[in-house]
């Protein structure tokens, strides 16, 4: 029943936290070198893995709180990954909607400049057929 | 004399573009017609080279009619046009009334007039589906913009250079034109509407069937009420 006591937790959960935020740093890491992953997208997921790493580093924050809302710690464990995940996706969505403004100002520059091209290709040398669009 | 565009945004519409642009060519030729093709797989941007306009312009994908109308209000203000259109491509719209838009709109006490159907004679029967939403975005818009417009949601409409301004900057991608008036409302604009008579779609399918009935109210709604707490100089990262 060590689980359900509020004094401690237990080491193997924290050990598990350890592992899977030094995982997370090295394969985002990775990620980077690789070059699949931008810079600034992935200081977001760093910013989780070294939040997580604190956590398994000071356990203390995590029961301090479970007995604030008296929760499991576990409770809380999850709670705090889920929030992490949601903020993170969050990002997400304000960049896809930042992009799609973009490639929607782009689509509309383009259509016209090719309409612009077009008319000036018909007016400098009439006989050139047109293969523009 | 007014420099006047019709603007026509078509995405598919190879059964009736070529009626449209013949009806516009014998009502209004004195108009010049840009037609926006949203990305068409099918045979409209041919078919328009053969029955060439003033402008075809050839989106690269397809960004919705908002986005379609927007390339033609970007294209009505780099080419000095004082007054800007909309006719759809499905020809609904009744282009030997399309000139009442535009003298109205010369009468310059407004910024936008819109042909309505909520009319007694204008023998419009919309489906069920689009009349609810319809109806209750109507009333909201309506509302919201201080009175006088019962088609909120007409897409046959004329606007002048300031309106152009206006939706050049800033025009919503789907379902545009209930949001296009509070946007207009915000930046201090005004619209009018004067009855005109519709006629029914002559082909090709409507962009409009029940299961989006749902998502076109919540979308327009929530737009509409973001719109009101929106500071009016546009979106963040707009020129």
């Amino acid at each position: 029943m060590e689980g359900y006591t509020q004094t401690g937790i237990q080491t193997v959960h924290r050990v598990g936290i350890l592992g899977l935020s030094l995982l997370l740093v090295l394969v985002v890491l990775e990620l980077v070198r690789r070059g699949y992953l931008r810079e600034r997208y992935a200081l977001l997921w760093l910013g989780t893995a070294g939040l997580s790493l604190l956590i398994g580093i000071f356990p203390g924050i995590i029961t301090a709180l479970a007995a604030l809302f008296h929760f499991q710690y576990l409770t809380v464990l999850f709670t705090m990954y889920f929030v992490f995940t949601l903020a993170i996706v969050l990002c997400f969505t304000i960049v896809i909607s930042r992009m799609s403004e973009r490639n929607r100002q782009l689509a509309q520059e383009l259509a016209l400049l090719a309409r612009q091209v077009e008319e000036l290709r018909q007016k400098s040398e009439g006989d050139i057929p047109d293969s523009i669009s | 004399m007014p420099r006047v565009l019709v603007i026509i945004p078509a995405y598919n519409e190879q059964e009736t573009i070529v009626g449209v642009l013949a009806s516009l060519k014998k009502h209004v030729p004195d108009y010049d017609v840009v037609v926006v093709d949203d990305g068409s797989a099918d045979q409209t941007a041919s078919l328009v080279r053969a029955n060439p306009p003033t402008a075809l312009v050839r989106l690269p994908h397809n960004l919705g009619i908002g986005g379609a109308m927007q390339t033609g209000f970007k294209y009505a203000l780099r080419n000095g046009y004082d007054i800007a259109v909309q006719c759809d491509a499905d020809g609904q719209h009744p282009v030997e009334q399309l000139h009442l838009l535009v003298e109205r709109l010369s009468k310059d006490d407004t910024d936008m007039v819109i042909g309505s159907r909520y009319v007694a004679d204008s023998g419009y029967v919309p489906s069920f589906s689009r009349r609810v939403g319809k109806s209750v975005l109507s009333r909201l818009v309506d509302m919201l913009i201080g009175g006088g417009i019962t088609d909120t949601t007409s897409g046959f409409r004329a606007i002048n250079r300031k309106a152009l301004k206006v939706f050049a900057s800033r025009y919503p991608d789907d379902y545009p034109e209930a949001e296009a008036l509070v946007i207009m409302h915000m930046a201090g604009l005004s619209a009018v509407e004067i009855p005109v008579k519709m006629l029914p779609r002559q082909g090709g399918v409507t962009s409009i069937r029940p299961p989006h009935a749902a998502y076109y109210m919540i979308k327009v709604g929530l737009a509409i009420l973001v719109d009101l707490f929106r500071r009016p100089k546009g979106i963040r990262g707009e020129p």
